[in-house]
């Protein structure tokens, strides 16, 4: 593509200027996420939908109560089906159990549906490390894996790409005749990876959620490309984290209708494809081999620090969408697989490496959108506080903050002091504001951060305590004398 | 969260949580919460040892800091309730309120007896408009404002402390006021306190949008509950030359608003000088 | 330890932390009748085969509905018949290579689909049905590569959103519904539900839920035609399975034939034999 990319290892700061500077990506951001904003309000208020998400969140703490019941339940109910289960602590145990099940099968091609799980813990590069050709089948990851670029959004892989960057790739590594035809690239797309499905012998695809009563992965999609995953290879690979757990089938119905609403406003996805181990005797088609990777990496030291409110997410994006922060800047600028509001909150603790991860939790302004779009109602904002005390407790903060925090609170601590600090404050901000004719347009040192772009006013010249003072002269209330040094 | 103090009778006497910025940035305001509040019977007391909620430290991580000053916070405004030297504690800001209200439940999370006492204050403590309305059963408060006006939810007031209908129902009933809708009226101005300082650039971007849409709008004032917020988007609205201005929702609802005796309105870019002065031509003046 | 073990382990360990402050330690299971129904749909079967059907239109499918079997097989050469036509019509270039495949309808075992006699109906205007035995490996996948239309039956359909669900099994193949371009299911509606959380109430009821899933092996929900959004938020359809689905719902509740009709014919017929 055209425009350069975000660098991901790039620290923090030079991520986010780059994202701010690219004109063409907050394009494509503002065509994008305010619509799917606006299509999940909608849906969720098509029905009722406080009572969903209420229901979603009990459901959801009964799993994670019972973790480790559930994930045993599961584990018999995949391998009574027929499935094969393995356990993965970290990212690269995924690695090495999914190359050894390839290798085993006599695996050359794998096609896979969208998933953040294997996103997370870079499958795709172990595999073709081992030799093996890895395509993406869902049309945004297949569009950036051709173009060479990791997913920025949960569920909306390119949506950091405009149209005409999207045709600019496929004219140059499929030969697309130039169109900036939605509906030209996507045949374009259908043609070139049936070629792919039809000869793969490995699917791979993540889980929306599994039923421990049944064993039976789920996966939603619009596309059909986790259907094509999950029926037309030898082989069939199903990475999920170990928290993607639902009880039972009406569990799973009921979270899915959640999922559908909160990601992309749709009552129903177009396809829920259910899994239940490989293809049975008699079958005409599916896979003849079924296996589930059971992946923690993190996971349980998330529980552990009590961030577990986390474990509730369904990955859905709706934070991402209603994101001011993420609206602006976009995936790329987290730097992590994982970014929006959830991925500020889950990147320091999954493992991850995320170059300036301890930067994350501040890039939110605590509105509380988040909160209020999560099908899970998982109270986002509080925890990017508690990560932000932990950043400070380990020592992490910059030492001008620490600083200044502590000059704060002293200079806070009494009444005088407060007092005196207000009075230096309106004297010297007023220095500054007759400097410039009213307004304050520069301040000095980290507080340039404010006024390179935005004004200031100067402190008042009589406080409110002083005004106060005056009109009350005379007259005794409660609150003062009694405490007067 | 918090339960909110119920009133079997009118309450009498407030004590005014003016909060820091509102003290030595924007007195005015203090005054007008404080003529609002008398305007409708109620005596209002000023504990002059009050200083910061702490929410600068709290929300940047820094609780060890943010401690002493709730714990000060407490020991000041307590009292007066515990003793009922006051019916409640009354604050001209949605996010001030949010955090003494709610955030020091999570603060004082381990000091169980300065915690019991936060929730039996912060059950006490009302933001203006929630006090106006739903406590003094005031809507009409006998404001005039000739013009167009919008307005803006503050986050905190509106995410944390569920507070909406009560300004909006202020200002439906302020007389002469054309209210115009604003887009993204409930989205983040790019504040967020040292957010603005410490992610200078994302906070100015959102705070540009916000901008934007509030020209789009058309209005001649933007109301709002938060001086804070009204600080980012008036930094914004002056260095970017628009006539429009943020106002705290008390100046409106006490005819204060009168922009040419702010020194920002000195701050109009040259080319608009000549356009008509809408805020000088505030004919509202008290 | 193995590694099954440790995660295990350590999930228990901190779940018996009495401090910890998420999960609650109180934290029920969403019981049967708590559980609510998202979306709802009322009314008789004819209704309910409308609200499908209005669903499903919504969703860029189209429907059609017949008020007996018997009118199934004429429905479905027409919908076939004016498809091919749509596509020849449609087609700018010259005409690929089918490899013979042109007049294929990818389907189901024909015992398995609601309606008899469909093979013999289609071949008598030269379209021909198709249901592999296997379809599991490239060879066999090759020859049906060009069909360009499927047809299934259904496993039951939810009218409050317009969704089918379809199951593998010995003659219902997954790949009618999913490799075509052009997808018709057959919906009777004694397979046709007010909303998906009825027909899992009733089998749950019947305490047949957990069985019936696990019998089989693929299970697919479908709701509508293929899409995506990954372009700027534009709507494409077809990008991997069919971009156009068509239901074909039909009332089998009533018999086939009514009593009125049956005495009718045997009068013909007996004055047949009087000739």
């Amino acid at each position: 593509m055209t425009t350069s990319t975000i660098d991901l290892t790039l620290p923090y700061k030079t991520r986010v200027q780059d994202a701010l500077g690219n004109k063409h990506l907050r394009t494509a951001l503002d065509r994008s996420t305010g619509r799917m904003a606006g299509q999940r309000v909608a849906a969720m208020t098509a029905v009722d939908g406080q009572l969903l998400r209420d229901q979603v969140r009990q459901m959801k703490e009964h799993v994670i109560r019972n973790l480790p019941d559930l994930l045993e339940e599961l584990e018999r109910t995949i391998t009574a089906n027929g499935g094969h289960v393995h356990w993965a602590k970290e990212g690269v145990d995924v690695q090495r159990l999914v190359v050894e099940i390839a290798r085993k099968a006599n695996v050359q091609k794998v096609v896979k549906a969208k998933s953040m799980a294997t996103e997370e813990v870079h499958l795709n590069q172990a595999l073709q490390s081992a030799g093996m050709k890895v395509v993406e089948t869902d049309l945004g990851e297949y569009i950036i894996q051709l173009a060479g670029e990791p997913p920025s959004h949960i569920v909306a892989p390119v949506i950091h790409r405009r149209v005409e960057e999207i045709a600019e790739v496929f004219q140059r590594e499929l030969d697309m005749p130039p169109t900036l035809d939605p509906q030209v690239i996507c045949s374009v797309a259908r043609g070139a990876l049936r070629k792919e499905f039809l000869s793969a012998d490995m699917g791979i695809s993540g889980c929306n959620f599994a039923i421990a009563e049944t064993g039976t992965c789920c996966i939603v999609t619009n596309e059909g490309n986790g259907r094509m995953s999950s029926t037309l290879p030898r082989v069939y690979v199903v990475v999920m984290g170990i928290e993607k757990l639902v009880p039972t089938v009406e569990d799973a119905f009921l979270q899915y209708q959640a999922l559908c609403r909160s990601a992309t406003g749709q009552q129903c996805s177009v396809y829920l494809s259910m899994t239940n181990g490989p293809r049975r005797p008699g079958d005409t088609d599916g896979p003849e081999e079924f296996h589930v990777i059971l992946l923690d990496n993190g996971r349980v030291d998330m529980l552990a620090k009590e961030y577990g409110e986390a474990l509730c997410c369904l990955r859905c994006g709706a934070c991402l969408n209603v994101c001011p922060v993420y609206r602006e800047i976009g995936g790329h600028a987290y730097g992590s697989t994982y970014s929006g509001p959830i991925g500020a909150v889950i990147s320091p603790s999954i493992h991850l490496e995320v170059t300036d991860v301890d930067k994350l939790p501040y890039a939110s302004s605590l509105c509380g959108a988040c909160r209020e779009a999560c099908p899970a109602k998982i109270d986002l904002p509080r925890m990017l506080l508690e990560l932000r005390r932990d950043v400070v407790e380990e020592g992490d903060a910059p030492l001008f903050d620490r600083q200044s925090m502590q000059a704060f609170s002293f200079a806070m601590g009494s009444r005088g002091r407060y007092e005196a600090a207000g009075k230096l404050g309106s004297l010297g901000s007023n220095v500054f504001a007759g400097m410039s004719g009213g307004n304050i347009k520069f301040m000095p040192g980290p507080l340039a951060a404010w006024t390179s772009s935005r004004d200031f006013p100067p402190l008042a010249k009589r406080s409110f305590r002083e005004q106060w003072k005056e009109r009350q002269r005379g007259r005794k209330s409660i609150g003062e004398g009694k405490k007067e040094e | 969260m918090t339960h909110k103090k119920q009133f079997d009778s009118p309450p009498r006497r407030v004590a005014l949580f003016v909060t820091c910025m509102v003290d030595m940035l924007y007195p005015e305001v203090g005054m007008a919460t404080v003529e609002l509040l008398e305007r409708h019977g109620v005596e209002v007391v000023f504990p002059a040892e009050q200083t910061c909620c702490g929410q600068p430290a709290f929300n940047s991580g820094f609780w060890e800091e943010a401690r002493p000053l709730a714990r000060r916070f407490v020991d000041i405004f307590e009292p007066l309730v515990r003793q009922k030297q006051v019916d409640a504690v009354v604050a001209p800001s949605g996010s001030c309120t949010t955090m003494t209200s709610h955030f020091y439940q999570l603060l004082l999370e381990n000091e169980p007896a300065y915690r019991e006492r936060a929730a039996f204050l912060g059950a006490a403590t009302f933001e203006l408009t929630e006090f106006l309305v739903d406590v003094l059963g005031v809507t009409d408060v006998g404001a005039r404002f000739d013009g167009r006006l919008t307005y803006h939810a503050c986050c905190h007031l509106l995410r944390e402390l569920g507070i909406d209908r009560q300004p909006r129902a202020l200002l439906d009933a302020v007389e002469g006021a054309d209210l115009v809708a604003m887009t993204g009226a409930d989205e983040c101005c790019g504040f967020g306190g040292l957010f603005a300082i410490k992610n200078g650039g994302i906070s100015t971007a959102m705070g540009q949008r916000k901008a934007q849409n509030i020209a789009k709008s058309d209005a001649d004032a933007v109301a709002l509950c938060d001086v804070s917020c009204m600080t980012h988007i008036n930094g914004l609205l002056s260095r970017e030359g628009q006539r429009c201005r943020a106002v705290h929702i008390a100046q409106v609802l006490t005819n204060q608003v009168d922009v040419a005796a702010r020194p920002a309105s000195d701050e109009v870019a040259p080319e608009s000088k000549a356009a008509p002065r809408r805020w000088q031509d505030d004919k509202v003046k008290g | 330890m193995s590694a099954r073990d440790e995660i295990l382990d350590r999930i228990r360990t901190i779940l018996s932390r009495p401090e910890l402050s998420f999960p609650p330690v109180e934290a029920p299971p969403l019981t049967a009748d708590e559980r609510m129904t998202v979306t709802h749909a009322e009314g008789d079967a004819a209704a309910l085969a409308r609200r499908f059907g209005q669903e499903l239109e919504k969703l860029y499918g189209s429907y059609e509905i017949l008020s007996s079997a018997i009118e199934v097989r004429l429905a479905l050469i027409n919908r076939l018949t004016d498809w091919a036509a749509e596509e020849d019509a449609a087609r700018k270039g010259p005409k690929p290579e089918t490899f013979g495949q042109e007049r294929m309808v990818l389907s189901w075992a024909p015992a398995q689909l609601p309606i008899d006699g469909l093979a013999e109906a289609l071949a008598d205007m030269q379209w021909q049905l198709v249901a592999p035995d296997k379809l599991t490996s490239p060879e066999a996948l090759e020859k049906v590569r060009f069909v360009r239309f499927g047809v299934t039956g259904v496993e039951a359909a939810f009218a409050s959103t317009g969704s089918m669900l379809v199951v593998s099994g010995p003659g219902t193949n997954r790949s009618a519904s999913l490799l075509p371009f052009r997808h018709i299911a057959l919906i009777p509606f004694s397979r046709l539900y007010a909303t998906m959380e009825a027909w899992l109430t009733e089998r749950r009821a019947a305490g047949e839920l957990v069985d019936l899933l696990r019998t089989r092996a693929g299970w697919n929900m479908i709701t509508g035609p293929s899409k995506s959004a990954d372009i700027e938020m534009n709507l494409t359809l077809g990008v991997h399975g069919p971009k156009y689905v068509h239901a074909i719902l039909f009332d089998d509740t009533r018999p086939v034939i009514s009593e009125a009709e049956r005495a009718e014919i045997a009068r013909l017929m007996a004055l047949d034999d009087d000739e």
